[in-house]
Formats: structure tokens, sequence, C-alpha cells
């Protein structure tokens, strides 16, 4: 049965996060009063880059790619997907955070050796962006666990199955509210597209990819869209009992995120820290000194 | 056998190595090499011993005993694998170098009396071990001269102010308690008043926070550890300060007792609480001040203050999970920071000296072996799973949640994030990157400095994957200190409020590994190019510097730089100035002429003869 789980759960999070990178550019699309791509376009720009030529800079270059979205893919055996959860049981939501290092670690060490100036911009800007949006998160996790006196995210989605959600419950809302703001953040949409920039640093630590490398890099970002935002709904929406409801709660938390963002213009580096690091962090403390006070 | 001969053989060798030099150089590096294997061969056939021994009757009618427990077996065994590796390490890095006879010396010295420190059972003997360690510590931080003996010297004014602290507090004991062995004080001190162990407390912490260099006491470090030759920088950062972190563990759950150490004070003021808060402070903006050096030992040598602090909290949070994780990353930051210090020792080495993380680059095509140790210490210091690093970090994290202290937690991870981003840094100015025309032909690092680098990854993942093999004699250490035991397997820890269990987190990453692999090699072959070969936009590539490197997250410098001045250090200068200025004050007296001291004579005399006529006290 462990097996069977341990197949679905990255397929389900691959199937889901690679509909969700074409959903997310027909609502863009859309916005702006364009028809757009077909929504089944990244799989199709997959299925042509991996039989694409493509180069390689070294053996870093090509292990690092492949750690990051391994590491991406063990994380998902991790978070509850509905009642998938197959190896939760050995490690909680700190392993969780630890291993989500993998993915743009990975890609930072692949894109070191890539020796081009773009790659190294675009990976200080990845890295400065995750410290910009983790100090807000950190609070939140934090508010959470202290909250449930758990670092189990079983335990934590066992626990708002039996009263309610976080997200309608009274400290955590306020948590809840902060991770929503650094959402945008996390997924890297806009206004935080800061870290590909086309127009600036020629897609950053994507330049140097091509062919199947491009395409693992398209996998890695798929899965941690989905990531990013299924934590959000263990953590805060519920989880859920069954795999489908589940997989609801992250299609509309997605939807309802793209469309607010995608009115906004890109930032800078610095705008998008002073940002993160203003409300989102504020709120998140708010909410952490709030958990601390009305201890269960 | 007894543990007596251990000492001999280590202080004994010490000595002889100096004079085998004097012969032949081959003879010196090869009995400096086995002596040290001897050693480790030694400690590890007291394993699980329970020793305690009469060393010396006659000083001063006390009675100076040796003492071995699983404490001391663990920081011994920790002290002589990272000496031994460091001295393998030495044997080409200070080969060209002068004064090389006393180089050996000396850092046998100080391995020998750090095994002295941790085996003494008495107050006495651990002091003046402690005395030899700090000396010839001094005298190799300032090995390399210039900039090196203003280093040293901050060293050692520090070091000795420490000292006087810790002879405070044993002549205060001594008087107290009427003895100098460790177990009869802890028996006598269980009836002393809590004002007087806060007393105690305080007089030890300061030369134990000023040896660990915990925030506010870690000026020297910075200096220190940059400027010392790079296999001492090891052997300085990863069991030197280490010794500071044992003392603290000795007084507070040795002596003084863990029943009566977490009952002092209440609330947010108890000292356990307070010195957490210190650890808190000390794990966080050392770390941020890392990130703003240039210098890959300063770089390094700041992260040693900021994991110093994880240790701290960990040990002084006082529950069984805390202590273990406090424990275990002291032993992993052992590990990992000496690892870190010989790779920028190898790098060093090879470029003729240059360790400036602006001017290097692309390293990796010309040092593999020592890329690859460079990358598993910097995974172990952030602690990536499968590195020992976050064994103890999550044994840490998870005590200072489920203890319900958020903030020191929000400390905590923050801090791991800092450490991410300036090793990051460490490893892309260095390592990856453009390699510069001027390094083309830097060749890979020699075979000895291979060796202990490679030694010293393999325990790093081993201790990683396998967390148990350290934890159970951890576990041993801390039910001896009166904590309830942890639940250990081979593989992590179970316990009810989550289990961790590194070796399915292990076959999970390989098989993901695996599979991305499988689909990775499906697709066509990649051709390889060179770093010349490059995306630019349409622009050529500039030959030779086309590697961004300065400033690296300078959008963030910006914001932050402001706020991370080592404000501490500068109270200290400004300290340091006006007690020179006094002293220059005093020396006026002084003026050289024969007269004047004449004068001062006769008024002295006078002065005498006039107390002597009022009050004839004579």
């Amino acid at each position: 049965m462990r097996i069977v789980e341990i197949v679905v759960s990255p397929i389900i999070a691959f199937v889901i996060g690679i509909f969700l990178l074409g959903l997310s550019r027909k609502i863009m699309a859309r916005i702006h009063w364009r028809y757009g791509p077909p929504i089944t376009q990244p799989v199709i720009d997959i299925i042509k880059l991996f039989n694409q030529t493509s180069m390689s800079h070294g053996r870093l270059f090509n292990l690092g790619i492949i750690l990051s979205l391994a590491g991406s893919m063990v994380v998902v055996l991790f978070l509850p997907i509905g009642k998938l959860h197959p190896l939760s049981g050995s490690g909680g939501l700190l392993v969780i955070l630890y291993l989500m290092l993998f993915g743009p670690l990975g890609i930072a060490l692949s894109g070191g050796e890539a020796a081009n100036p773009n790659t190294s911009i675009g990976i200080s800007r990845t890295l400065v962006l995750a410290l910009g949006y983790e100090l807000p998160l950190i609070l939140i996790l934090l508010a959470v666990m202290s909250h449930y006196r758990s670092i189990s995210i079983v335990e934590i989605v066992r626990a708002q199955q039996e009263t309610h959600w976080s997200l309608l419950s009274f400290p955590l809302v306020v948590p809840g509210i902060a991770y929503l703001l650094i959402l945008p953040a996390i997924l890297g949409e806009r206004p935080f597209e800061l870290i590909k920039a086309p127009q600036e640093i020629s897609s950053g630590p994507m330049v140097e990819y091509g062919g199947k490398y491009l395409a693992l890099a398209t996998i890695q970002h798929a899965f941690s869209s989905f990531i990013s935002i299924a934590l959000f709904v263990n953590l805060f929406l519920g989880g859920s009992s069954n795999p489908g409801f589940f997989i609801m709660k992250v299609i509309v938390v997605f939807v309802v995120e793209v469309l607010i963002n995608a009115v906004f213009p890109r930032l800078r580096i610095e705008q998008a820290i002073r940002y993160l690091w203003r409300w989102p962090a504020l709120i998140a403390f708010a909410g952490l000194i709030l958990v601390y006070i009305f201890k269960r | 056998m007894s543990i007596e001969i251990l000492l001999i053989v280590a202080f004994g060798g010490a000595f002889l190595t100096y004079f085998l030099g004097k012969i032949s150089h081959i003879l010196r590096d090869a009995f400096a090499v086995l002596l040290s294997c001897a050693l480790i061969a030694f400690i590890s056939y007291f394993y699980g011993k329970d020793i305690e021994r009469p060393l010396y009757v006659g000083f001063l009618e006390m009675q100076l005993l040796l003492r071995l427990n699983t404490l001391s077996w663990f920081f011994a065994i920790t002290v002589s694998t990272v000496g031994t590796l460091s001295i393998i390490f030495s044997l080409s890095y200070i080969r060209q170098r002068e004064r090389t006879d006393f180089y050996y010396f000396m850092m046998l010295l100080v391995n020998a009396s750090m095994l002295g420190i941790v085996l003494s059972g008495d107050l006495v003997s651990f002091y003046i071990f402690w005395e030899i360690m700090s000396w010839s510590a001094f005298l190799l931080i300032s090995y390399n001269r210039g900039p090196a003996l203003a280093a040293g010297m901050k060293y050692i004014i520090m070091s000795v102010i420490g000292s006087i602290g810790i002879l405070i507090g044993i002549l205060s004991i001594y008087t107290t308690c009427g003895t100098i062995h460790m177990t009869q004080i802890a028996a006598q001190l269980t009836a002393a008043s809590s004002r007087y162990i806060i007393f105690i407390i305080i007089t030890f912490s300061v030369g134990f926070g000023i040896k660990s260099a915990m925030v506010p006491l870690h000026t020297w470090l910075p200096d220190a550890h940059s400027q010392a030759p790079s296999p001492f920088s090891a052997v300085l950062s990863g069991i030197l300060i280490k010794m500071g972190t044992y003392g603290f563990l000795l007084i507070m759950y040795v002596i003084v007792g863990m029943k009566l150490f977490l009952g002092l004070g209440s609330g947010l003021f108890s000292v356990n609480y307070i010195l957490c808060f210190l650890g808190a402070v000390t794990a966080v903006i050392p770390t941020f001040i890392a990130l703003l050096q240039n210098d890959a030992k300063r770089l390094l040598a700041w992260h040693s203050i900021g994991q110093i602090g994880y240790i701290i909290m960990g040990i002084t949070l006082g529950t069984s999970l805390s202590i273990a994780g406090g424990i275990f990353h002291l032993l992993n930051h052992a590990m990992f920071k000496a690892l870190l210090f010989l790779t920028v020792g190898a790098v060093e080495y090879r470029t003729g000296g240059v360790r400036d993380l602006n001017s290097l680059g692309g390293l990796i095509k010309r040092m593999p072996v020592t890329f690859t140790a460079a990358l598993v210490g910097a995974l172990g210091i952030i602690g990536v799973p499968l590195t020992n690093g976050f064994v103890s970090k999550w044994l840490i994290y998870k005590s200072l949640i489920l203890e319900q202290h958020p903030f020191f937690a929000f400390a905590a991870f923050i801090g791991t994030w800092g450490t991410l981003l300036s090793f990051y840094k460490f490893l892309h100015n260095m390592f990856l990157g453009q390699l510069p025309e001027k390094y083309k032909d830097v060749e890979k690092a020699p075979f000895s400095m291979q060796f202990s680098m490679i030694i010293f990854s393999i325990v790093i993942i081993l201790t990683g994957i396998l967390p148990g093999i350290p934890l159970k004699v951890i576990n041993a250490i801390q039910t001896s200190f009166g904590f309830g035991p942890l639940h250990i397997t081979i593989w992590g820890i179970i316990s009810e409020t989550g289990t961790i269990n590194m070796v399915n987190i292990f076959f999970a990453l390989i098989g993901a590994c695996v599979i991305v692999w499988l689909i990775f090699r499906a697709g066509p072959k990649a051709t390889k190019i060179t770093q010349d070969n490059n995306y630019a936009a349409g622009a050529a590539i500039p030959k030779d510097r086309y590697h961004y490197t300065v400033d690296f997250y300078n959008p963030l410098y910006r914001m932050i730089a402001p706020f991370l001045r080592d404000f501490v250090d500068e109270f200290y200068m400004r300290l340091a100035k006006w007690i020179q200025g006094l002293g220059n004050g005093v020396r006026r007296i002084y003026t050289g002429d024969v007269g004047y001291y004449v004068i001062y004579i006769i008024l002295f005399l006078a002065v005498l003869i006039f107390i002597q006529m009022k009050w004839s006290i004579w």
C-alpha cells in the first residue's frame, strides 16, 4: 500500500503542477485581452525540449539539476495530499522545510558551474528573495507549530479536521493572511518574477539551460509551485481527507493568487525585500505573539 | 594500561617531535602522524570505561586527579580525530615554511593540553592544562607574524581575562568547599545558596564564554581564526573553542548539577534562559556579519561564532532532547568547520596564499576533490538532510519549538538562512563561475590534504545518514547528567512528539535521484562546452574577468549592512584606548631623570616617617 502511495504522490504533484503552469499562462493571457496558449502548452514544451540537443558545462551542471528535481519530488512524499502521506512518519514539518532547500540549492549549484554572469546574478536574486520570504514564512510556521504544539504536519491536519480550519480560527488567521501575502514570492509569480526577468538578465538561472535541462527545470518549477500551495492548504485550509478535494483546494488558491497578482508590474529586488520584511513580516510577527499570548 | 600514560605519551611525544625535527624532517613528520594516530587508538581503547586515578599528590597538599567518563571520552576522541587530520593536512601545507619544528611541537602540545583538560578530575589540573592550551594557541595564532601578531595579542589578552575569571571561581570554590575534586564539590554545592551558585556560574562563564566566543565575548575570534595557519584554524575552530562549551557543560551539569542549575532564578530571569538568549543572539548576528565578509577564512570565523550560538542554545535549554542536540552539534561543528578551514587552506596553498573571495573563481575545474569537500562541509553547516548538521539542528529546533520558545526557534531558523546565503557565496566565489586566466594551471591539492578532507567528508555523511552511532554516546552523556534517556536507534530518534528516520530520507532521495537521472539519460546526449561558450545576449564574452562576485548580494548588503557593525568590538577597542591613555598618563611619572626618582624616594620615606610618628603602627 505504501509503495503505491510513494508512486502516486509525485505523479499527482507533477500533473497538478504542470496544469497550474498552463492555467496561469491562460488566465494571464485573458487578463491581457489575449487568447493565450492552450492549457497543455507546458506539456508540449517539455516533450519538445526533451527531443532537442542541449549543452552541458560539466558534472555539477548535470548533477545540480538532477538533485534539484529529486529533492522536490521527495518533499511530496512527506507532504500529506489528502490521505496520502507515505513518508511523513520519518520526520515532520522541519524535514519538509529543509528538503525544500534542495530545489533552489540544486539549481544554484548547477547554474554556478555554467559560469555565466547572468546566471550568477539570477541566483543571487533567488537567494536574496528566498531570505526575504523565509523570514515571514518561518514566523508563520512557528506560529502554527506552537499553536498545535506539534512539529508533525499530519497531526496539524488532523487537529484542524477535528475542529475547524486554521484560517478561520482566531489567532491563526493572522499568520494565514501573512502566508497569502508572501505566496506570490514563494511561487516566483508576479510581481516577484524578478529572478527570471528575461528582459534584464536573460532568464537568470535558466540562461544556460537548453533542451532536456530546461525541461527538467520546468518540471522542478511545477513541483515547487504545487508544494508551496499544498503546504498552505495543509496548514491553513485543513488539508483534506481525500486527494480530490485537496487538489480542488490547491487549484482554487492558485487561481485566486494569479487573479490578484496578474495586474502588478515587476518589482526590483530591493523593493521586493522591503515589501516582504515590512507588511507580511509584521503581520506574521503579530500572529506569533498572539499565538504566544493565547496559548491553547 | 592506565590513563596517565595517555597524557605522558601526548606531552612527551610533543617534546620529542621538536627534537626529532632537528635530526630529520621526514622522521619528525612520520613521528607526529604516528603519535596522533596512536592517541586515537589509545582513546578508543578506553571506550565505555569509568576511571578515576590520582595523578600527583603533593601539590600544596591537594590531590590532583585524572578522571575518564563518557563525557571526557567523547571530547577526547573528537580532539584527537580533528588534531590528527589537521597534522596530516599540515604535512604538505607547512613543508615550505620556516620554523616547522616549532609548528609541529605547538600543534601537538595544544592537542595534548586539550586532552589534559577533558581528562582532569579536579579544578587545579584543569586550570593548568587550560593555561597550557591558551598560551600554546597564542604562539600558533601569531605564527604567520605581521597582522597575525596583533590578532594573537587580542586573543591572549581576552584569554587571560577569561582565565582570571576561572581562577576567581576556583579559589572561591576552594575556600567554600575545601576541596578541588569535581565530584566532591558537586556533593557540597547541593547545600550552597543559589546566590553563591549564580556567582560561581558568572565567574566561570566569563572564562568559558571568552574561549567559546559567545556574544558579547567573541571579539578575539574573527582575527585569530583568519590569521592563524589554516590547519591550526581547523583545530582552533573545530575543537579549541569547544573547550569553552566543555567547560559550560562541566560547570552546569557536572559541578552545579542539573536540578540546581535549571532551578536558578525564575521565568524569564532564570539563568539558563538568559544564557539561551545569549545563544540566540550569538546564532543570528554573527551569521549575518559573516555574510558581509570577503575573506574566506574570516567568513568561516564569523560562522564559528554563529554555530556556537546553536550549541549554547542546545545545552542551556535543558531538556534531554536539546542537550543531545547541543552536544551532537558540537561534534558536527568540529567536523564540518575543520573541513571547511582545510579546504580554504588547500586553495590558499595552491593559489599562493589567495583567500580573497572576490579574486578567485572557477576552481572546480582544477580542484574537484577540494570542491566536493567544501560542498559537503557547506551542506553540513547549512544543515541539509543527509549531513550530520541536519540531525543536530533538527533536535535543537524541535526542542525549542516544543518547549514553547518560538522566538529562539526563529533565531535559529533565520540564522540557518544566513548560513545558506553566505555559504553559497563561499562556494560560488571560490569554485564556481569563471576561472580567471592566472589560475588556469592550478594543480589539484596534494595527497595528504585530500586524505584529511576525504576522511572528514565521509564522517559528515556517515553520521548524517546513521546518526545513531554518535547519538548513542551522547545519550549516555546526558543520562549521566541526570536527564531522561532518549530512544535512539541507528537511523535516528523515535519519540511520540516526532520521529526522525534518516535512512528512509536517504533512500527516498537516492531513489528520486536515480529516477530523475534515468529520465535525464533518456534524452539526447548533451555536448560539453567550455566557459567561453556562453550566452550573453549577443555580446562577446570578455576573456578574463567576467565573474559576478563583488558584492554578491548587493541589494541585501545595502539594507542590512548599517545594522551589522560589531558594536561590541568597537566598545572594547574604545575601552582599550582609554586604558592606554590612562597608562600614558601614569607613565609621565617616570621621567627618566634620576633627580626626580630621588625626590620620589625621599617623599615616600617622609610619608612613612610621618605615619610612624603620628600613629606608630610598626
